[in-house]
């Protein structure tokens, strides 16, 4: 039985960070992490049930000063459906893409992905590989206050963030990359479509000739929060993408890999998954 | 026997408006499509409870106390039961093992303790809540072979003892001292000698998984009773006629105060042929409240709590002479028989088919054992013991053509059974369009230039490598003879306008059997399709059936249902003859006329000629009766005996792709040549197939209901893994018609024989593709990856006794 007791829908941010500032608020938005969620007991509702949906400033993919802003309801179709992110942010469309069927993209949002942090959240390693912030709206004493964080310190734990009750997450914010980056996805799921990651990888770097800088590299799904993968990029960093720097990145990446057996995958098989995707990814760049 | 080789004459003669073998929409598809049907989900009878059973999550465990009194003080409940207020509850399934409610102890996860009747689901649900339970846990037993052990805990330890209302006492299931719920022996030849005599001799141990129906309709039942006491149930089942039985029996009265009514059902594949305990507790909590109780499953449930497939353990040894002339089989297999005795335990019935009489095989040994454990039970699941038995029959086809240097191929066309051979086991292949199915499979997928072009990338360096396989099959064709009577009847009525009503004992469960009788019946008496309803739900109308299973429906009711139009065209053409002044021989039906047979000319309009036999002085309807036993026999103690009116035949050869660095088994292609008799509708026979290819290839590939320590821990689609519409390989099916004597219009059962091959062939082109041999079920990625690298963990038989 639910033990909801009211239900809002705020139209604006100001309304709904108020709501938020009164407490024992379930923020809803796409609702399908919600949903199955609460239905099946891991997580239950609290008296207000907040629909975000309708708060404008929550929407919008825009680019000024250097800078794209994702707003915290952008739906993975809309991610899909823009030339922008196509082009500039591959690696994301390609997360996009192979995140579960059309009629959950049209639901589920890039806020709730990352709200809901899931070690196999797609649209987080791409993202990490992004330096992408948080924007967190909040109204502590009568005026909105807003924060930024890196998403690698707002992810804490499975299913965790650093996200304070009173706070709404209000939109991602990329720095726009540098001439020459690329970034690429690849997602392990045991079908084509509609499965949760086994592992992911993201990669994001500037390419110049054969050298690789600022090179960025995150893992899905072997740990308890995606990852940005530091001895990995390490290897690769500042060096040209030949067989033995994509040799040194393998090791390393099997190396700082400590993932969990689930019913989905044993440990030993994700870290062999590990290893064997960043090798056909970084064979991939070599090669084109 | 003979009414029906003329009836194929017929047809053939007026093949140009036949509707055998033209492509039929199901009767049922529109209203399908168009959700309109009204599954049981969608029932709601007035007045009606909310039932919710109470289950155990405890893998064993004696049952100290239970209270209830918490759950029924809760405002909108209407009872709480437990077994102490159904002390006359009788034992259910197949070796009536099986009290629906558990008095004092559990064996699995998934035992029902309790049960709620309620206004509403959620007042259920928070019942069951409040229900206290104290358990002491029990060591359990969740591995058969540790079940074997002479120090293993007891399961069925103790008499079930059953006291009836007079206060006499029965022993209604026998103490298993051993853990052993049932043993099947079977045996032909000389197996020693044989094995002496053989110039290769492979032996290895398979292990089949455990995986589910994944119904899209989940279980559920409405259970009623009426002011006199009588039973009224909705209810899915796939036997309704044998379950009315059972029902009164449990409820102590005459099974004519029974009436199950099914709705449309979705989907069985054999999980709705036994009782399972959620049925009599629907209707215990109707006799507790006086209410009708609704109980129907949530998905999680239906995972938890209803039949799997049978896992296996299989041992087989098999030997060929240096020409390729099979010798001997012998086969142990240990079925892990779960915490109680469903279909699956009987599973060796057709296993033991399989491995005496698919090729010929001189000498035999077939053994089961059968062992109770705290894991799930297995009900019968399409194909019914057959994929497991296909599996390592189909492997030690490739070895021992291997052995022996010859092609695989070859190999089984040397010793595939012929038409007329009666084997051993007392099968006897009226039709048989084996080797026809062999070469023709083969032919279309190339497979034995592919086959020999794959091997030859097992060392180079290429990640994705291809592969084929083949496997074959036989199956029972025409009913299998199980019970007493095989049978089904039919009543057929045709009204003042010529329209038909035709009431047919045998169930729909989506396999497109309503269509297939109405174009039988409308063959026989020239009419078209949409003159013929058919009603086929009521056990208070239906004539018997045995039920539908065995993939005997198109093969029992179909020759039921000619037979009911065949004396109603006698009844119709003899009146015309008499209007007419003509010969009956000289007259036939077609397109809702009496016609002249020789030139086809019009010379009575059916509805009218009806309507004149009905308002006359002597009055008369068009109304007839069948019924159709198949002329197959009953197995002896031996296992011996023609157990079906016909038999059926297929060969598959998939084509795979195999990424050596994830593991993933991509299927490219399935090839499939099936002798089915005939092809009645050419749309409903090709659905059949390729919804079985995909059931097939779950099985193989994708679908592992894990179980560890007896808890199931993927108990939702997310984690057990349904093939999708992506993965659906490109197939090319065709049909072999070896038009069989018996079957209708010489048609043979098709339901169960496209799922049983694709794994064995699978497993075959893994090896084709990589030089691994996989011994374990099923070729996840994980698996595959494993045995790529030497990782997988060995499948080995060490059973102590
Ligand atoms: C069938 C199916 C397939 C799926 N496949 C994938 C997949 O392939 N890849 C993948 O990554 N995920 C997948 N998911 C999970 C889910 O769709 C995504 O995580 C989705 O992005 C969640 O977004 P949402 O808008 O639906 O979030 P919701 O369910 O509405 O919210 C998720 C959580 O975030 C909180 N929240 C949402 N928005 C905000 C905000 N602005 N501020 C603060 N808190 C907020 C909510 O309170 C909730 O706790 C799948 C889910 C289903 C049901």
């Amino acid at each position: 039985m639910s033990d909801i007791t009211a239900y809002a829908a705020p139209r604006s941010l100001d309304e709904a960070v108020s709501l938020l500032q009164a407490g024992d608020v379930t923020i809803l938005a796409g609702g399908t992490d919600l949903t199955p969620q609460t239905k099946s007991g891991k997580l239950t509702f609290r008296p207000t049930l907040m629909n975000i949906r309708r708060v404008p400033e929550l929407s919008g993919l825009t680019e000024s000063g250097g800078v794209m802003r994702i707003g915290a309801l952008t739906t993975i179709s809309s991610l899909l459906a823009s030339p922008l992110i196509h082009e500039r942010f591959n690696g994301l469309w390609q997360a996009c893409d192979h995140f579960a069927s059309d009629q959950i993209r049209n639901a589920a949002t890039i806020g709730g992905n990352i709200c809901n942090a899931s070690p196999a959240g797609d649209t987080l390693t791409p993202l990490l590989t992004l330096d992408a912030r948080v924007v967190l709206a909040s109204k502590p004493n009568g005026s909105i206050v807003r924060r930024t964080t890196p998403l690698g310190e707002f992810l804490t734990g499975p299913g965790r963030t650093a996200r304070q009750p009173a706070e709404l997450l209000e939109a991602i914010e990329i720095p726009m990359p540098p001439e020459g980056f690329f970034s690429a996805f690849f997602k392990f799921g045991t079908r084509p479509a509609l499965d949760i990651s086994v592992i992911s990888i993201a990669i994001g770097a500037v390419r110049d000739g054969r050298k690789l800088t600022r090179v960025r590299i995150a893992f899905g799904a072997v740990a308890p929060t995606a990852i940005r993968a530091a001895a990995t990029e390490a290897a690769l960093e500042g060096r040209p993408i030949d067989a033995a720097a994509i040799d040194a990145a393998v090791a390393a990446a099997v190396n700082e890999t400590k993932p969990v057996s689930d019913v989905r995958a044993s440990s030993w098989y994700r870290r062999e998954l590990v290893g064997n995707m960043l090798r056909r990814m970084l064979d991939h760049v070599a090669n084109s | 026997m003979g009414p029906l080789q003329k009836t194929r004459a017929d047809a053939a003669a007026r093949s140009s408006d036949t509707l055998i073998g033209t492509r039929i929409p199901k009767k049922d598809a529109p209203q399908k499509a168009s959700g309109r049907t009204r599954y049981i989900d969608d029932i709601n009878v007035p007045g009606q409870l909310y039932g919710k059973i109470l289950r155990s999550g405890q893998v064993h465990a004696k049952i100290r106390s239970i209270d209830v009194s918490a759950a029924r003080a809760l405002p909108g409940v209407h009872a709480v039961i437990t077994a102490a207020d159904v002390p006359w509850q009788r034992p259910i399934g197949v070796a009536k093992d099986h009290l629906p409610l558990k008095p004092d102890r559990v064996r699995s996860p998934r035992d029902e303790v309790a049960a709620v009747a309620a206004d509403s689901e959620d007042i259920a649900e928070a019942a069951l809540k409040l229900i206290r339970v104290d358990y002491e846990p029990l060591p359990p037993v969740t591995d058969a072979r540790a079940a074997l052990k002479p120090d293993a805990p007891l399961l069925h330890g103790d008499d079930l003892v059953w006291t009836g209302p007079d206060g006499r006492a029965e022993v209604v299931h026998a103490a298993s001292r051993d853990n052993v719920a049932m043993t099947f022996k079977y045996a032909q030849g000389d197996i020693a000698r044989a094995e002496a005599d053989s110039a290769a001799v492979v032996e290895d141990v398979f292990q089949l998984h455990y995986v589910t129906h994944c119904c899209m309709g989940v279980s559920g039942v409405i259970a009623e009773f009426d002011a006199s006491d009588n039973l009224l149930l909705y209810s899915n089942t796939q036997v309704p006629f044998l379950h009315k039985r059972e029902f009164a029996e449990m409820l102590g009265i005459d099974p004519g105060r029974v009436r199950i009514i099914q709705p449309p059902i979705g989907g069985g594949f054999g999980s709705k042929l036994d009782i399972y305990p959620f049925e009599p507790i629907a209707i215990f909590l109707a006799r507790a409240t006086g209410r009708p109780v609704k109980l129907i499953f949530t998905r999680e449930e239906e995972f938890l709590a209803s039949p799997t497939r049978q896992p296996v353990l299989l041992k087989l040894r098999s030997g060929c002479s240096a020409d390729g002339a099979l010798t001997f089989r012998a086969v142990e297999t240990l079925h892990d028989n779960g915490a109680y005795t469903s279909w699956g335990a009987t599973t060796p019935f057709v296993m033991m088919q399989t491995i005496s009489s698919l090729y010929r095989v001189p000498s035999c040994d077939y053994q089961t054992l059968a062992v109770y454990t705290n894991n799930p039970y297995s009900g019968s699941f399409r194909g019914y013991g057959n994929l497991q038995a296909t599996f390592a029959v189909e492997a030690h086809m490739d070895k021992l053509a291997e052995a022996i240097g010859m092609d695989p191929l070859e190999f089984r066309l040397k010793n595939a059974q012929d038409p007329g051979e009666t084997t051993p086991q007392g099968m006897n292949f009226k039709s048989c369009g084996f080797k026809e199915c062999l070469r023709i499979a083969a032919e279309r997928s190339d497979y034995q230039q592919k086959r020999r072009a794959y091997r030859q990338q097992w060392n180079d360096s290429s990640i994705l490598k291809r592969g084929v396989g083949m496997a074959s099959m036989l199956h029972v064709g025409g009913g299998a003879k199980i019970y007493p009577s095989d049978g089904c009847g039919t009543i057929l009525k045709m009204d003042d306008f010529a329209h038909l009503t035709l009431i047919t004992g045998a169930s729909e469960i989506g396999q497109g059997s309503e269509t297939v009788l109405a174009m039988l019946v409308c063959e026989e008496l020239g009419l078209p399709l949409s003159s013929v309803s058919v009603v086929n739900s009521d056990t208070d109308i239906t004539p018997w059936d045995v039920g539908v299973h065995a993939s005997r429906t198109t093969f029992i009711a179909g020759n039921s249902a000619i037979g009911a139009a065949r004396k109603a065209k006698t009844k119709i053409l003899t009146a015309a003859a008499g209007k007419l002044d003509m010969e009956i021989a000289a007259l036939d039906l077609q397109g809702g006329y009496v016609i002249a047979r020789a030139t086809g000319e019009r010379l009575l309009e059916l509805s009218r000629l009806i309507r004149s036999l009905h308002f006359s002085d002597k009055a008369e309807l068009v109304m007839t009766t069948y019924y159709y036993e198949p002329p197959s026999q009953h197995q002896d103690k031996e296992f011996k005996g023609d157990v079906s009116a016909a038999y059926a035949w297929g060969t598959q050869v998939v084509e795979i792709e195999v990424d050596t660095q994830t593991g993933i088994v991509r299927l490219l292609k399935v090839t499939a040549a099936h002798d089915v008799g005939r092809v009645l509708n050419r749309l409903g026979i090709e659905g059949q197939v390729e919804g079985g290819v995909v059931m097939g290839q779950g099985y193989a590939l994708t679908e592992n209901l894990i179980v560890e320590n007896g808890v199931i821990r993927n108990p939702n689609f997310r984690d057990y893994k349904l093939v999708t519409a992506p993965e659906i390989p490109e197939m090319d099916i065709s049909f072999i018609e070896s038009v069989d004597g018996e079957g209708p219009q010489g048609a043979k059962g098709v339901g169960e024989a496209p799922a049983i091959c694709v794994a064995a062939a699978v497993g075959n082109a893994i090896y084709n593709a990589t030089g691994v041999r996989m011994y374990g079920l099923p070729f996840t990625p994980e698996n595959v990856y494993r045995a790529l690298h030497g990782q997988a963990k060995p499948v080995t038989w060490d059973i102590g006794a």
